[in-house]
Formats: C-alpha cells, sequence, structure tokens
C-alpha cells in the first residue's frame, strides 16, 4: 500500500497525528544524545543499537492461523498420555526426536522436524475477547486501542510487490489504530471469491474503463494547475497506485479456481485449505502478514468429537503448507504461527467438554528462522500450570519482531501524542530461533 | 541469546508506558503573554455597564469578526490583505456541504441564481440551515467529538439524543451537563451514553471530559505529572474523583446496562503504585481548571442571564411544569412500585420479565449523581474560558479548515491560539448568544474568513501555508467521508430507485446450511464442521473489530438506524436495543446461532442455491447508518475515524484503497448510469434530445457550475465515442464524480 500522504497539515500538527514520520531515525537519536537526553532511563548506545537492523533477522514474511475459541493445548500440542486429563486422543510420533503430539495430526507430525511448540504459555485472560486483543496485540485492553501484530508488521516491514502487506482472510484483525490505514488488514472474506473492488465493476468494459481512467487525469490535471499541493497531487498518486494493482500479475494469486484440483485436494477443499494455499500464494507475491482465522475452538461441549473434525480439517492444511513451504526454501524466510487466544482445562466436564484454561497453553511456530524440532517450557503432567520457562504472552510477539528483524520496544506515537512501543515489553523467548 | 540486543532489563525499571519523550512539541516558545489567565485579564478590560439587553438570539455582525482577525494580523506583522470571496457558486457549493454535508441540487441552485445577488448568501445560509439535513451534517461532527459509537451501549440512542439537541437547537452547556450528569439505562435514557462510552470508568472518564469539553488532554497526569502542561497526578485524581461513585451495572435479568451511584466506591489517592492499601484514602473531588473569578462583572455573562432571564419568563407564561419536575415525579411513581418487594420478582417467568423493564425504564435505581452535577456546573460555567473556547475552536476548524488552536483539543499555554482575541469574541459571543450551536456555525459561514478563496495553486507551500494560517485565505478541505458518501448519491439521483422495476435483475448463489440424515458418506462432513466454526468465528469476533468485507461490494453498504424509533422506543422491547448495536454480520450470526445447534453425529451439507432479485440499485444517507462504519468501509478509508481513541481525528489523506472504491466501486458505477426515471433522461434520448443541454445540466448538478464551451465541447465527444450515447453519459458522469473537483470544496 502506498504511504499516505499527509496533506497539507501544518508540519507541527503532523509530527503528532500518527503518520510515519514519528519513526525515528538513528540520526535523531544521535541528535538527541548530544542534547544530552537519555531515554527510556538507558544508556543512548544501548538504545542505538536497539534500533539497528538485526542482520541474524531471516525472516520477510509471517503466516499466522488464528484459531478463535480458546483451542485446547491437551488435545494438540501439548498430549498428557496415561493421565485422566488425557482425554480420547493418543500422542504420535512425530519427525523430531522425542517430540510427540495429537494423532489428529498425522500430516504435521511428518513436518514437525521444521516447527517449534511452545508449550508453557502463562496467559492471564479467560475471556474470549480480552485474550483475543492480548494474544493478537500483547497489550491488555485500556483507553487507546492497540494495533494488532499484523498491522506492527506492516506498519516496519517495506511493502514487497503489489499487493497489499497485510491480508486477513475469512474474518477479522484487528485494527491497525494508530499505525494508520496503510497498515489496516485487506479482508478477504471467503477464499477464492473475486473482490469486485479490483476490476471494472459489470458492464464496463476493460477498453471503456481505461479510456475513463485517462480522461480523468486530463479532468484532474487540468484541475490542480500544476500545484504541488499534496492535497489535491495525492488523488492521482492513489489511482496510480489502484490501478498497478488492478492490473498486477500478482493479482493470480488470488485465483483458486486456476489450481490443479490435485493441489487443493491435499490442502483439503475446505474453507480452511483453501485459505492455507492462498496464504502461502500470497507470500510468494511478497505479502508480508497473512492472518488466517478459523473459529468453533471453545469446545465446552463434545470437545473431542469437534477437535477430531477440526484436525481433519486443519491437518493436511497445515501440514501440505509447511510441507510446499520448506521444498520451495520459502519456510527459511516464512514463519508460520498458530495460536489462540488461550486453552482448556485439562479437567473434562460432565458433557464431555473443555473450559477456558488462560494460565497454560501451546502455540505452534515453523519457519523464519524458528528452530525445527524444539519444545519451550513444559507444562506440569497434566497440562495445567507451566512446569519451566513460563513464556509471557508479549515474549511471543517480541520474538516474531525479533525473527523479522523488527524492535519490538521502537516506539511509535498514537493521535494523543502519547508514545507506545510496538510491543507491550516482553523478551526474546530463549532458543527459539536458530 | 547472544544477537538479542534488547532484554528485559532495561524495561524492567519503567512501569510508566509514557515517557513522553519525542514529542513534538514545536509550538514551545513560552510566551508568557499568552499564558490563560493574563490574556483573559488583558482580553476583558470592564466594559462599560451600558448594553443593550437582546431578548432573541441576535445574529452579531460578522464585520466586528473580521475587523478583529484583521487587527490581530496586523499586530503579528501580517499586512497582506485577505482573498476574494469565492464566487456565488462555489459559495453555495461549499456552504451546503458545510451545513447539510451533500452537494446541492440543480432545483437548488436553480432557486439561488433567482434571488437577487445581495441577499442571495444569507438566504442560502437560512435555508439550509432550516433544512432537517443540518442536525444530520452536525449530528456527525458532535459523534465525532463525542465518540459516539454505534456498536456501544446506548450509542445509537445518544446520537439520536444529540441529532435531537441540534434539531431544536438545546443550548450547548444543558447538552453537556446532562452528558456529562446524567444516570440511566443504555437507550432508555439517551445521555448516558456519553458515560457509557467509556464504560463509566472513573480515569477514563476524567481524560474524557476534560478533552472533549476542554481541550485539556489530562490523561498524561493519570500515570505521572504531565510532561508539558502544568497538570500533576494529584488533579487528574481529583478529577476522576467527581466519577468516583458511579458504576456501570448490568441487570442479571435484561441484560440491560445501566449507570448508578454507589455511596461505597471511591477513587482513592495516593495512587496504588505510590502507596500501600491502608495509606490510600477516598480522594476529594475538586476542579484544578481555574475560570474567571466568580465575582468579576462581565458583559457577556450579563448578556447571557438577561437572554435566560427572559426565556424562562417567557416559558413561565406559556409551560406547565419542567422537565426536571417531570422526572421527579416519575421516580415518585417507581418507587411506589418497587415497593412491593424485589425478592418476589427475582424469581421471575420470562412473561413477568417485562414488568420489570417497564419498572427498570424509571426507577431510581438510575441515582442521581451529586458529584458529576457539580462537574457538569462548573465544566460548563460561562466563566469556564475553556469550555467555550473549545467548541469554537473546533467547530471554526471543522467550518473554515483550521483551528484557531491545532490539534483542535490540546490547550495548553506553550500552544497558544493564532489568534486568540478572534477566538475570545467568538467564544463570548457564543456564551452570550445562550450558547447557541446554530448561533456560532451561521456566525462563522457569515464570516468573510469563511468565505474566502484558496491560496492560488502555484503558490509555494510555505506561502500557502502562511495564507492558510492568518485565515486571508481558506484551505482546501476535501468533502468529509459521509458529504461524499450523500453527494454522489445526490448527484446519481440514488436516493431513489431510477431504473424501472425489473431492468436490473441480479442472480446470485447463496449457501445454505441444511441437515441430512447420518449417513457416514464422509465426503460432506468437512464442509458440515466448515460452516459451523465460521459462524461462531464471526459471533466471537465481534467487539471493536469488527471489518466490511469487500465481497459483493460490502464496502459501500450498511446498516441504516432509526433516530425516531430510538428515542420513542417502548420499554417491552429490550432487543432492539441489542439488535441496534449489531452490525449485519452480527445479526446474521445471531440468527443463525439460534437455529438448531448441530448435534455430534448429525451432518450437514452446503447447499448452493440461485436465486435472482430485482437489483434495482438505490442507497441511503450516509448520516442515517451505523456508526462509525466498520474498518474498511468507504466512510471508514475517506475519513471517519474509529472514536475510540481521544484525540483521533479525520484523516484527509487519500489512499489506494479509496481510489480503488471510486475507481470500481458500485456508488460511483450506479450513479453514473443513466436510469430512465431522471431528469436528465429525456434530454438523451426521444424527440426532445439535447445533449449540449444534458450536459450543461450534469455539470451543475455534479460541480455546481456551468461548464465552458470547450468542456462541453470535450464532453460531447467523449459522449459520442462510447458504445452509445448512454453509456458515453454514463462515461462523462463518472469522471466528474471522481475528479478532483468533486470532492474538494471550492
Amino acid at each position: 500500500m502506498p504511504h499516505e500522504n499527509a496533506g497539507q497539515i501544518p508540519m507541527e500538527l503532523f509530527a503528532m497525528s500518527g503518520c510515519n514520520d514519528y519513526k525515528m531515525t538513528r540520526r535523531q537519536l544521535m541528535t538527541r544524545s548530544a542534547a544530552g537526553a537519555t531515554l527510556l532511563g538507558m544508556p543512548i548506545n544501548q538504545l542505538i543499537a536497539a534500533t539497528g537492523q538485526d542482520h541474524a533477522a531471516k525472516c520477510e514474511n509471517v503466516i499466522l492461523f488464528w484459531n478463535g475459541g480458546g483451542m485446547s493445548h491437551l488435545d494438540t500440542w501439548d498430549p498428557k498420555p496415561g493421565r485422566p486429563t488425557q482425554g480420547e486422543f493418543e500422542p504420535i510420533q512425530t519427525s523430531a526426536d522425542g517430540v510427540q503430539i495429537s494423532e489428529i495430526f498425522p500430516t504435521v507430525a511428518k513436518q514437525m522436524h521444521n516447527a517449534a511448540l511452545i508449550r508453557s504459555i502463562a496467559g492471564t485472560q479467560g475471556a474470549h475477547a480480552r485474550a483475543s486483543y492480548n494474544l493478537q496485540t500483547s497489550f491488555l485492553p485500556g483507553p487507546v486501542q492497540h494495533p494488532g501484530i499484523g498491522s506492527v508488521v506492516a506498519h516496519e516491514k517495506e511493502k514487497q510487490g503489489d499487493l497489499p502487506s497485510f491480508i486477513t482472510i475469512s474474518g477479522q484483525a484487528r485494527t491497525a489504530s494508530y499505525l494508520g490505514q496503510s497498515c489496516e488488514a485487506y479482508f478477504i472474506a471467503n477464499p477464492g471469491d473475486p473482490d469486485p473492488y479490483l476490476k471494472f465493476p459489470a458492464g464496463v468494459t476493460v477498453a471503456q474503463g481505461n479510456e475513463r481512467l485517462e480522461r480523468l487525469e486530463k479532468f484532474n490535471n487540468r484541475f490542480n494547475r500544476g500545484t504541488t499541493d499534496p492535497r489535491l497531487t495525492s488523488t492521482s498518486t492513489s489511482i496510480d497506485d489502484a490501478v498497478r494493482l488492478m492490473r498486477s500479475p500478482a493479482l493470480k494469486a488470488f485465483e483458486l479456481d486456476k489450481v490443479a484440483p490435485k493441489e487443493l485436494e491435499r490442502y483439503g477443499d475446505t474453507a480452511f485449505g483453501r485459505g492455507a494455499l492462498l496464504g502461502k500464494r500470497l507470500v510468494e507475491q511478497g505479502v508480508r502478514f497473512v492472518q488466517i482465522n478459523r473459529g468453533g475452538f471453545d469446545t465446552h461441549g463434545d470437545n473431542f468429537t469437534r477437535m477430531r473434525e477440526h484436525g481433519e480439517v486443519m491437518d493436511p492444511a497445515l501440514g501440505s503448507l509447511l510441507e510446499d513451504l520448506s521444498e520451495s526454501g520459502m519456510l527459511e524466510k516464512t514463519m508460520v504461527i498458530m495460536m489462540s487466544e488461550f486453552g482448556r482445562t485439562p479437567r473434562i466436564n460432565d458433557g464431555a467438554g473443555r473450559d477456558h484454561w488462560p494460565k497454560c497453553f501451546s502455540c505452534f511456530m515453523a519457519g523464519g528462522g524458528v528452530k525445527g524440532g524444539t519444545v519451550i517450557g513444559s507444562s506440569d503432567e497434566d497440562g495445567g500450570m507451566p512446569k519451566d520457562n513460563p513464556v509471557q504472552v508479549p515474549d511471543i510477539h517480541a520474538t516474531i519482531c525479533h525473527a523479522l528483524g523488527i524492535d519490538p520496544y521502537k516506539e511509535v506515537y498514537t493521535r494523543q501524542g502519547r508514545p507506545m512501543k510496538l510491543v507491550d515489553d516482553g523478551s526474546l523467548i530463549d532458543g527459539l530461533l536458530a | 541469546m547472544g544477537t538479542s540486543s534488547y532484554s528485559k532489563t532495561f524495561i524492567q525499571g519503567k512501569t510508566i508506558g509514557c515517557p513522553g519523550i519525542g514529542y513534538r512539541d514545536t509550538n514551545a516558545k513560552n510566551d508568557s503573554s499568552r499564558i490563560l489567565e493574563t490574556s483573559v485579564i488583558r482580553l476583558l478590560p470592564i466594559a462599560a455597564l451600558l448594553w443593550i439587553v437582546s431578548l432573541s438570539t441576535a445574529w452579531a455582525d460578522p464585520s466586528t469578526l473580521e475587523e478583529k482577525l484583521l487587527s490581530e494580523n496586523r499586530s503579528l506583522g501580517v499586512e497582506t490583505p485577505p482573498a476574494a470571496p469565492v464566487d456565488d457558486l462555489g459559495f453555495a457549493r461549499r456552504v451546503c456541504l458545510d451545513l447539510v454535508g451533500r452537494i446541492p441540487t440543480g432545483k437548488e441552485i436553480k432557486t439561488f441564481l433567482a434571488w437577487p445577488p445581495q441577499e442571495r448568501r444569507q438566504r442560502l445560509i437560512e435555508q439550509y440551515m432550516s433544512d432537517d439535513g443540518f442536525a444530520d451534517r452536525f449530528s456527525a461532527f458532535f459523534a465525532d467529538m463525542l465518540r459516539i459509537r454505534s456498536n456501544q451501549e446506548g450509542g445509537n440512542a445518544l446520537l439520536a439524543y444529540v441529532h435531537q439537541a441540534i434539531t431544536t437547537d438545546m443550548p450547548y452547556d444543558e447538552l453537556c451537563r446532562r452528558l456529562i450528569a446524567t444516570n440511566g439505562k443504555a437507550g432508555r435514557t439517551p445521555e448516558v451514553g456519553f458515560v457509557l462510552g467509556d464504560d463509566a470508568d472513573p480515569m477514563a472518564l476524567a481524560s474524557a471530559t476534560a478533552q472533549v469539553f476542554m481541550g485539556i488532554r489530562i490523561s498524561c497526569a493519570q500515570c505521572h505529572d504531565h510532561p508539558f502542561d502544568r497538570w500533576t497526578r494529584e488533579d487528574f485524581y481529583s478529577v476522576a474523583a467527581f466519577f468516583g461513585k458511579t458504576r456501570r451495572r448490568e441487570n442479571n435479568l435484561t441484560r440491560t446496562v445501566y449507570t448508578t451511584e454507589d455511596k461505597m466506591s471511591s477513587v482513592m489517592w495516593p495512587p496504588e503504585d505510590e502507596s500501600d492499601a491502608d495509606q490510600r484514602k477516598p480522594m476529594k473531588a475538586s476542579f484544578p481548571f481555574p475560570y474567571l473569578d466568580e465575582s468579576e462583572d462581565l458583559t457577556f455573562i450579563n448578556r447571557l442571564e438577561a437572554l435566560r432571564a427572559a426565556k424562562t419568563a417567557e416559558a413561565e407564561k406559556h409551560d406547565g411544569p419542567s422537565v426536571d419536575d417531570l422526572l421527579a415525579t416519575a421516580g415518585e411513581k417507581t418507587r411506589t412500585r418497587l415497593n412491593g418487594g424485589l425478592g418476589d420478582l427475582l424469581k421471575v417467568s420470562t412473561e413477568a420479565k417485562t414488568d420489570i423493564r417497564k419498572i427498570d425504564v424509571n426507577a431510581d435505581l438510575y441515582k442521581r449523581s451529586q458529584l458529576r452535577r457539580q462537574l457538569a456546573e462548573k465544566i460548563t460555567s460561562p466563566r469556564n474560558r475553556y469550555f467555550s473556547r473549545l467548541i469554537v475552536n473546533r467547530l471554526w476548524k471543522d467550518l473554515v479548515g483550521l483551528g484557531f488552536v491545532e490539534p483542535v483539543d490540546d490547550f495548553r499555554e506553550n500552544n497558544p491560539a493564532s489568534h486568540p482575541e478572534t477566538m475570545d469574541y467568538l467564544a463570548e459571543e457564543f456564551v452570550a448568544n445562550g450558547f447557541s450551536i446554530r448561533w456560532l456555525v451561521k456566525e462563522i459561514v457569515s464570516s468573510p474568513a469563511y468565505q474566502r478563496s484558496h491560496a492560488p495553486r502555484d503558490a509555494d507551500a510555505a506561502a500557502r501555508m502562511d495564507l492558510e494560517k492568518a485565515f486571508l485565505v481558506t484551505p482546501i478541505r476535501r468533502m468529509k467521508a459521509e458529504a461524499m458518501y450523500d453527494s454522489i448519491v445526490t448527484a446519481g439521483h440514488l436516493f431513489e430507485v431510477k431504473h424501472l422495476a425489473g431492468q436490473n435483475p441480479r442472480t446470485f448463489q447463496q449457501r445454505i446450511r441444511v441437515a441430512v440424515e447420518p449417513s457416514g458418506d464422509e465426503e460432506e462432513k468437512d464442509e458440515s464442521v466448515e460452516e459451523e466454526v465460521e459462524m461462531e468465528a464471526q459471533a466471537m469476533m465481534a467487539e471493536d473489530t469488527m471489518m466490511a468485507s469487500s465481497a459483493d461490494y460490502g464496502l459501500e453498504r450498511a446498516i441504516e438506524i432509526d433516530f425516531d424509533a430510538l428515542l420513542s422506543a417502548d420499554d417491552t422491547s429490550p432487543m432492539i436495543d441489542s439488535m441496534q448495536k449489531m452490525s449485519r454480520e452480527q445479526i446474521e450470526a445471531m440468527r443463525m446461532a439460534a437455529s438448531p445447534t448441530p448435534k455430534p453425529g448429525m451432518k450437514y451439507i452446503t447447499k448452493l442455491v440461485e436465486r435472482t432479485v430485482d437489483d434495482n440499485p438505490k442507497f441511503s444517507s450516509s448520516y442515517r447508518m451505523a456508526t462509525p462504519a466498520p474498518a474498511g468501509h468507504f466512510l471508514r478509508l475517506f475519513g471517519q475515524p474509529a472514536r475510540v481513541d481521544l484525540g483521533d481525528d479525520r484523516m484527509e489523506n487519500a489512499s489506494m484503497r479509496q481510489a480503488l472504491l471510486m475507481l470500481n466501486g458500485q456508488l460511483t458505477h450506479q450513479a453514473a448510469r443513466v436510469g430512465p426515471l431522471e431528469p436528465v433522461y429525456p434530454m438523451l434520448t426521444g424527440s426532445q434530445r439535447n445533449l449540449e443541454g444534458a450536459i450543461q445540466y450534469s455539470y451543475v448538478e455534479i460541480l455546481t457550475r456551468q461548464p465552458s464551451a470547450a468542456e462541453v465541447a470535450e464532453a460531447v465527444e467523449m459522449i459520442q465515442s462510447g458504445a452509445d450515447e448512454l453509456t458515453g453519459f454514463a462515461d462523462f458522469r463518472w469522471i466528474l464524480l471522481n475528479c478532483n473537483e468533486f470532492r474538494f470544496l471550492p
């Protein structure tokens, strides 16, 4: 997406306006240090180091599977064989030495040498809305709306190719809030459906549409009379950007109907499978952050039937995605994450369900610098509490940022002029990245 | 991790995420002569006590405003004369967009031009100020300022209430007093929507009331003394204490939300992070913001008092008991009914819930807040300069394009007004004229400063900005999102259908979930799960993250809200409250959720059903949509703010997504298409055919001006090179709707 032109707003306002120019450069930091400022009470040289590019960062794109409702960790990534809390599923061996996952993921199991699990997330929020906010933004809800991790990535990583930097599929993403409209997710409701806004409306031929565009440009030039006023000239820039996207060969990525049926089959021909396949095709076109949403994990009742069904949908999609990314080499620079707002209770309730459980749950990560075959932390014998190496929610965000070469503590400004870190503190998870 | 160049250590020492560093305070020249109190005294020599009581609201002479402005310019060393006023048609377009939030119709322009030139402008102002659109458009202004959100408890009712307040010209101080002080049930007591907007949280409300009504940004002082202003943390807590007893409650039976007072609760001081629990004591509510000495005799306040005394005298002649009297009686009645004992009521069946709701409506469960009444009195006092200056500054910015103080809600000693005397002149007159928003709007749009043309196109950026800051030219403004939407609908005659029935058939496929008997047919299984879980995802992810889907041109649609119904909603229909705050998707999700829960073992299949409908395009006004629109919607892309955070102003940027919407969306497409029920149609077909006439007609209708001969010739060529003339004419209109001249105000 184009950088937004700020129009002709007086500079002193613009500086506070939550737009891109609050990005502090290293030189600005140096200048401030010369003036005797210490930032955040830390030595200035340390801060400069913190804002510098980390050349170890390997990740360029992210595919986030957001499993809304609170996915059971015990029936997926953290099985507890032989315990009363085990439930109906048996653990299976995976391609990673000593790492077992639930039987509902046979295809994914073959890719675990590429993936890492965090089994000791110590969440604090047990209600869907607050927990989802926390997991997607790293912050807790408060008077300021915080942007989601996808918007943070779109804000910090330079746009590649013609497609928008941040795309969300089959569901909502969090707002970009103070990071600005250009970091807002582009929403694809149903993977494979055409987006009507990317072509001329029905009834207008391509030749006619192009003719309209040419004449429109003449009208605007005449009206602008050679002005340099960005308020007027930015209309043309925005049209140029739109037309570039409309004519971009990259749009082919969206055309799932042209995909060989066999390939679709491998991902499972479901909305989720199509979403995963689309996600792969989008990052191949340079999209920085793809979020694929799926709900139905709030399994207060009949947990095992429902989780088995989830497994049947998710396993081929996630497994094939990892296999394809790994084969093409894209996995080296593409991080695949699957997470949820919390886990489920070890106790199985009377309705064969499990209830909300934020105190300990798991998350799946692969690629983009994640060390394959790794397990971070562990839970106690029933999966109720972290046993060692507890991970705080913002740590996950800090680690994602780190892999992408983004400084999670960089400050941006809200519209109110209040400085905000990109991530709510949190630190790099030791041992997760290669 | 060796490569980690940051670590937990350097952040742990810091509990406050708001160090205030890097705040670009370029206005930090601490000009002591502009310090608030000093300037107040300097600007207000005690005027001669001789003044004329004006019983009706008098329109001040706009020339006084102009004199103040130019004299202040001279004192700042600016001698440049102001730019000429915009021409009559330009003025008509500008003032129509500003007063009723859409472009003028061809008919209105015809009438306007028939009026004598000397009185045209004033008559047009009068006409649009008495138009229904006036309240619609200024409701959007107040919705931004008050952060009104449809998906908030009582949000739509608050919007409807503000709309009514504008219609009736409720004095602004009275409106604000009600918003700050009222307790009650969401929706039923519309004013309470303001306090519920911040979940009745004392800290959030301290920040919001100070910033929204006075332009004082004390929110920084919630965590630490304000870095660039005088406000301390203690000041912040003393304001929060006014809200310390207010509580948001939810009725367990009806799920309705209301606010009330709780004697036991208080804002505690010192703050949690500064003191042990046993050291903390209830904070005394106090108002730290200075205002004019109560004893000082001020002309504009005397005028206000005289005006109000006269109005009261007038009202007493005609009216019975006051609203307050009626409310008091209603409270009595309710108490009597409640004396029957609440215990029995708690065991009620569904049918009996209706009765409880009736009691809810007027119950003094919603205790009055004495503290908030005190705060409301202080904030809205005519002696509180912050209060009148803030609204004057905001409306001036909204109409002229640039505030005296920028950002409009950031009044600080080191962020002085560009023209303090002009601003205070307007503020005092606004107070003296009974805090009338209509007076203020009229005064501004009647002023020469409002009516000036823009800087020359070839002016360089610095020169242009200087002229704009001195109000010698008006800044170029893009139509606001709602105005743009409604202007396209107006220009394209889309408020009503313009095609004959059956001319726009549309076939579409609909997915329907159908239950089938368990059959062991594995192929159907995945689909069933998929449908179910997607539905749940929709219902769960509600909150403030709703996004508009581009599928099926969803970015230009919206759900409508009915202001009248909201203000007259009877208490037996609480579903309306909850339905009204939902988006279309949420309602759909709820409807689907109400259908039989998928049973384990039961199989469902998704069927695609083909349907054909008569899709005769018709759009309704964006001022009556659930607001703010979902993220990604036309209105949001063109700058409608989310209205969650304070200081969230409208952005005027151009973006690719806007362009996609304008180039390929339904709104511009349908507005451009020619329909047989449109006035221009006979000029394009049949015996009445007059192509040049149709072109001239459309120029006036869409751009509010006559085309030049060259423009007519150009349009003729364009239209005749189309596949046929109607197609060519659609091309021509599409360009007029898409061009800069359309979207930027003259």
